[in-house]
């Protein structure tokens, strides 16, 4: 977490391959990525659901999933087993796969960019600012989803404007300002610190 | 109503050939967000290219045009690596500078292997056809035939294949489409192939009807351009109706008042279309 202009989103952008580092490395599961493109970096098992989501906005819903599954299109059935879960996480993305994703209210869409980003079936899915100008119910939902996709086996980096949100369901939080980590530790001990408490929970 | 019948078709045959050259157009203006001026001239490449396979080589018409459109499907790939790759990130001007250099460059080539004078391919379907009252040529009714069919193919293309999904997701989203894993210079290259090869065909097709001349390609590449605008930058439908909207008022202005004017016509409907609806008939507000 951190505020406006933290360096999240560009942290996020480099890691999944759109931005290059100037300098510094990258390493994914013991690979030094930060030299491959976007598509190599996807099929290693790197996904990132971007903040302003960058879906296909005249493209049914179902294709921005099956497009989203890209990387494994040859295992077309393992593709329709990932869509069914995806379909059970976000119901109302079944409902409408037939709507263009322009169409979709700003929630849904969120649920679509997640649920596309989830079909490559990710080690790692990264997350940035899933909750961002959505409804608290609909924040509500997504944050119950996060919990559920890591539950399945999926490690969630996330990346929060909204503090509360973020450390009541990670492990561990870090706390980014001018582009560097200032603190860091389990999640439950930054909702209890100080510092944070003033600057991103209004306490 | 005999001459409106006969103009008429004739409109169509000309539309045919827009549609499908500014389909062409509209999938890699998609791709790239500038128009590549030189599509023009890829389209009198390929009538060219048939034009020397049918009299240099003496290789049968339709085996001619397959063999074009295959050359012309590697050109457009080349083209598309050495010349606007390497302007992707630079300012739009760029790309446009180097697609105005790259058409002077095919026309300068044409005109040098084969002469400043116009050619013609032996018409291999001559016979005239009387269609309703409409007296025509077997060829001409194949330019229209050959039409149809090219534009269903593509649209199955686009709509019903991974690689035709991947082309349209490019275009929507850049960025998204990198992010889902797509390998964005690999569509650009096949969008080309693509757009290269129909201007080929299409070429090829009316070019037993009409002479092929160096200069065909530049006036070729300006319709397809305002067909690409009228039926709205980007739509492939548009490109469709704009195509054979333009054929049938040049046909119809041509026949009616002066064939001298029929240019007139298509950029009149032009700027008719765009004071009613500056978006295209078919385009989406920016947003």
């Amino acid at each position: 977490m951190g505020s406006n202009g933290a360096g999240k989103t560009t942290l996020f952008r480099t890691v999944a391959g759109v931005l290059k580092p100037c300098r510094g490395t990258i390493e994914f599961q013991g690979k030094q990525i930060h030299r491959l493109s976007p598509d190599r970096i996807v099929s290693l098992g790197l996904s990132l659901c971007p903040e302003g989501r960058q879906l296909f906005p005249q493209l049914s819903v179902y294709k921005n999933l099956l497009l989203g599954a890209y990387t494994r299109r040859k295992e077309m059935s393992r593709v329709r087993k990932t869509m069914e879960w995806v379909y059970e996480l976000f119901p109302v993305l079944k409902e409408r796969r037939n709507q263009p994703a322009g169409t979709l209210s700003g929630g849904e869409q969120q649920m679509l960019a997640i649920g596309r980003a989830l079909m490559s079936e990710p080690e790692m899915l990264l997350l940035d600012e899933p909750t961002m100008g959505l409804a608290p119910l609909v924040v509500r939902r997504i944050a119950e989803v996060i919990k559920e996709i890591n539950r399945a086996g999926t490690t969630v980096f996330l990346s929060e404007q909204n503090a509360n949100i973020a450390l009541m369901i990670t492990e561990r939080g870090y706390v980014l300002e001018n582009g560097r980590i200032v603190l860091e530790g389990p999640s439950p001990e930054l909702l209890e610190n100080a510092t944070v408490k003033r600057a991103y929970l209004g306490a | 109503m005999e001459v409106f019948v006969q103009q008429v078709f004739n409109g169509i045959m000309l539309g045919s050939t827009y549609a499908v050259v500014a389909v062409g157009l509209t999938l890699v203006f998609g791709i790239l967000h500038i128009p590549n001026f030189a599509h023009g001239h890829f389209y009198m490449l390929g009538a060219y290219l048939t034009f020397f396979l049918v009299t240099s080589w003496k290789i049968d018409f339709w085996p001619a045009l397959v063999l074009s459109a295959v050359l012309l499907a590697l050109l457009g790939v080349l083209v598309e690596r050495i010349v606007f790759r390497p302007m992707r990130d630079q300012p739009h001007v760029n790309a446009f500078i180097s697609a105005i250099g790259t058409l002077m460059f095919l026309e300068a080539f044409v005109m040098v292997v084969w002469g400043p004078q116009g050619h013609r391919i032996p018409n291999p379907y001559p016979e005239t056809v009387n269609l309703l009252g409409v007296v025509t040529t077997q060829q001409r009714l194949l330019v229209i035939a050959a039409a149809v069919v090219l534009i269903v193919l593509l649209h199955l293309f686009i709509k019903k294949t991974v690689m035709g999904a991947t082309i349209e997701a490019v275009a929507q989203n850049r960025e998204g489409a990198m992010l889902v894993g797509i390998n964005v210079d690999r569509v650009s290259s096949v969008t080309f192939a693509v757009s290269a090869a129909t201007a080929a065909i299409a070429a090829s097709m009316v070019a037993p009807i009409f002479m092929v001349s160096p200069t065909m390609g530049a006036l070729l590449g300006m319709k397809a351009f305002i067909v690409v605008i009228l039926g709205g930058l980007g739509s492939v439908p548009g490109a469709i109706v704009g195509g054979y909207i333009l054929g049938i008022v040049e046909a119809l202005g041509g026949g009616y008042i002066s064939a001298d004017y029929k240019d007139v016509f298509a950029f009149g409907a032009l700027i008719l279309i765009l004071a009613i609806k500056p978006t295209g008939l078919f385009g989406k507000e920016v947003g």
